[in-house]
C-alpha cells in the first residue's frame, strides 16, 4: 500500500468516524427535550408581530421585504 | 432454478412465521417504584389483569389518555384490573406538575432512565400493554385515538373473563 493510499484511507476513516459521532438514536421515551416548546421554530408565533413593530418603530416599512398582491398594502 | 419442494418450504415458512410471531410473549418481570417509593413487581400481580400505560408530561396525547385510563381503572379495579401508569419523564418535577393538574387514583410509577420502556421495547409514545392473568402481553397499543379507550375496555373485559 503506497503512502498516498494510506493517507487517503486514514482521511476517509477519520471523516467517517467524525460524522458517525454526530448521530444518535433517540428512543421514543427520550423525546422530552425534543418535544419542548423551545425546540420549535417560532414556538410562540411572535416573529411576524416583532417584525411589524420593528418596521413601525424604525420607519422602515418594507425593509424586511414586502409580500402582497401589488396593491401596496400590507 | 429453485426446486419445487424448496419453493414450497420457503412459502410455507413465510406463511407460518407471522402466525408464530403472534404468540403472546411473557411480560418481562420488571420492578417499578410508585409515588411513595414502594416497589411494585409485575410478577407479583400475576392472577389479575394489568394495564401498563407509558406516559410523559411532554406527550400531548397523554393529556387525553391519562384521565380516561384512570376512569377505566376506577371502573374495573374491583373486577381484577390493575392499572400502572409508567412515567418516562427524565425530569421527575415535570411529572409531578402534570400529576397536580390531572387528579388520579391509579398507581403511578417512575421509569426516568427508560429501563422498563426498553424492556418492553417501546416503539412510540404513548404506548400501552395489557398483560393477562398468566403474565403474558396480549395486547399492545401505540398512540392514542378516539377509539383506544373502548378497545382497552373490551380487551380488559375479555382477559378478565378468562380463567387463570
Amino acid at each position: 500500500m503506497s503512502w498516498k493510499t494510506r493517507v487517503a484511507l486514514a482521511l476517509t476513516l477519520s471523516a467517517a468516524g467524525l460524522s458517525a459521532t454526530g448521530c444518535a438514536t433517540v428512543q421514543p421515551w427520550q423525546r422530552g427535550l425534543l418535544a419542548d416548546s423551545c425546540m420549535v421554530f417560532d414556538a410562540n408565533n411572535t416573529a411576524a408581530y416583532m417584525t411589524h413593530w420593528q418596521e413601525a418603530r424604525e420607519g422602515s416599512m418594507g425593509g424586511f421585504g414586502v409580500q402582497g398582491g401589488g396593491c401596496g398594502c400590507k | 432454478m429453485i426446486g419445487r419442494p424448496v419453493f414450497a418450504f420457503v412459502l410455507a415458512a413465510l406463511l407460518v412465521t407471522p402466525v408464530l410471531g403472534a404468540a403472546p410473549k411473557d411480560a418481562p418481570d420488571i420492578t417499578l417504584t410508585d409515588l411513595s417509593g414502594k416497589p411494585i413487581r409485575l410478577g407479583d400481580l400475576r392472577g389479575g389483569v394489568v394495564l401498563l400505560d407509558f406516559w410523559a408530561s411532554w406527550c400531548i396525547p397523554c393529556r387525553r389518555s391519562f384521565p380516561e385510563v384512570d376512569a377505566l381503572h376506577r371502573e374495573l379495579q374491583s373486577k381484577g384490573l390493575t392499572v400502572i401508569a409508567v412515567n418516562v419523564d427524565e425530569q421527575q418535577k415535570n411529572a409531578y406538575m402534570f400529576l397536580e393538574k390531572y387528579p388520579h387514583t391509579m398507581t403511578i410509577a417512575f421509569d426516568p432512565k427508560g429501563a422498563v420502556a426498553q424492556a418492553f421495547d417501546l416503539q412510540a409514545m404513548p404506548s400501552s400493554m395489557i398483560v393477562d392473568r398468566r403474565g403474558r402481553i396480549r395486547f399492545t397499543h401505540e398512540g392514542y385515538t378516539d377509539k383506544t379507550i373502548s378497545l382497552f375496555r373490551s380487551e380488559v373485559l375479555q382477559l378478565l373473563a378468562e380463567g387463570e
